[in-house]
């Protein structure tokens, strides 16, 4: 069972200007903003300074956050996506001539379903335990084998696996519906 | 290497809880890694601790009537200045919130507190300041400032940050129907008109 504060909490919480709540907030978001503004913009200054504008934004409109609407990881998303969206308008010029063909690539709905899912697991893995979000990055995105993490973390290819098995199990209970 | 069957030791596991594993696998390898943090995002703002606080005299900056003038002089003067001297030391305690207003700038945040109005007919208020850059000009300061149509209007204290957090603590003796917001603006050494807004309502 979960014990965490739930977003919408902490939103409400912010509300009334509770910086602890804020900072909270901050942590469980800041990698997952910079994330959505740096595959949206393509360029760390630009997402950094998207990720200080979504903030902003949040600590300035979160007495708008309805629960009943919903919970508050999707106004967060609506919030960050607006901010950078925001951003990316400020700096696009319209280009004198248009594609005669359309671009290469997946579409905006596909792109904005990416997002969407890169900004819940991003946000899931924040939950997790050092080591296990550790082991995590290891094994998915470094590029190393099993064997390897294990060598790399000094600990036994059992523990490896024993954390990857139980990593992935906290994120399916921190994930629950967007399993479906 | 991004195989479930090579990165989960399967051995005991229920038919529906692989396929839930599976599922997060799968969503893990579609959202890819999570991006570092750049070194200026990676401190979270922090709580509001304790401020210098520098005693100003908070005579109005804009050309008012003469007797608006006179009169704000007065008030702020007897009231404002003397409780900013007595709480320059104070400790952050509760504070008796009647409204909250946050604030934000291009890179800092702030909250308001504004307290009932005392028995002097002044708002206590408290201001928390994440974020704004430190002075180097030892003459420098910031202004809190209410505003009409987003223009300073009405100053409402003075201060110095020397911290990433700041409170502080002030009280105004204004009636805050005829405004719209409040500012805090970057004042320089001698300068009297309303600086650059750093932060808004």
């Amino acid at each position: 069972m979960r014990l965490v504060t739930s977003d919408g909490e902490l939103i409400q919480r912010a509300a009334t200007g509770d910086h602890s709540a804020f900072e909270d907030l901050y942590r469980r978001y800041a990698r997952p903003v910079f994330g959505l503004a740096l595959r949206r913009l393509g360029d760390r200054g630009r997402a950094e300074d998207a990720v200080q504008e979504t903030f902003a934004s949040i600590w300035r409109s979160a007495a708008s956050y309805r629960p009943e609407k919903g919970p508050g990881a999707p106004w967060l998303y609506a919030v960050a996506r607006n901010a950078i969206v925001d951003r990316a308008r400020a700096r696009t010029e319209i280009p004198s001539d248009l594609p005669d063909e359309a671009a290469a690539g997946p579409g905006p709905s596909d792109r904005a379903e990416q997002g969407w899912v890169a900004w819940r697991v991003h946000r899931a893995l924040e939950e997790l335990p050092e080591r296990e979000r550790e082991v995590l990055a290891l094994a998915y995105w470094s590029g190393l084998s099993q064997s390897e993490v294990a060598e790399f973390l000094s600990i036994p290819l059992g523990t490896v696996k024993t954390r990857t098995r139980a990593a992935l199990a906290k994120l399916s209970e921190i994930l629950g519906d967007d399993l479906q | 290497m991004s195989n479930f069957d090579d990165l989960v030791d399967r051995e005991g596991l229920a038919a529906d809880e692989e396929a839930r594993l599976r599922r997060v696998h799968d969503l893990l390898v579609q959202a890819g890694p999570p991006p570092d943090l750049p070194p200026g995002l990676e401190r979270p703002p922090t709580a509001p601790a304790e401020a210098e606080l520098v005693q100003f005299p908070l005579m109005p900056r804009r050309r008012w009537t003469l007797a608006a003038v006179a009169a704000i002089a007065l008030v702020v003067l007897a009231f404002g200045g003397g409780y900013l001297v007595g709480h320059a030391k104070t400790t952050a305690t509760t504070f008796a919130t009647k409204r909250v207003v946050p604030m934000h700038g291009s890179n800092a945040l702030a909250v308001l507190r504004v307290a009932p109005k005392d028995s002097a007919g002044n708002w206590p208020m408290q201001l928390e300041i994440n974020n704004l850059p430190t002075q180097h000009d030892p003459r420098a300061y910031y202004e809190l400032w209410l505003t009409r149509d987003g223009k300073p209007i009405a100053p409402c204290g003075t201060f110095r940050v020397n911290a990433r957090t700041t409170t502080i603590r002030l009280s105004v003796p204004y009636d805050f129907k005829g405004f719209d917001g409040w500012v805090v603006t970057k004042q320089g050494a001698g300068k009297h008109e309303p600086g650059p807004v750093v932060l808004t309502t």
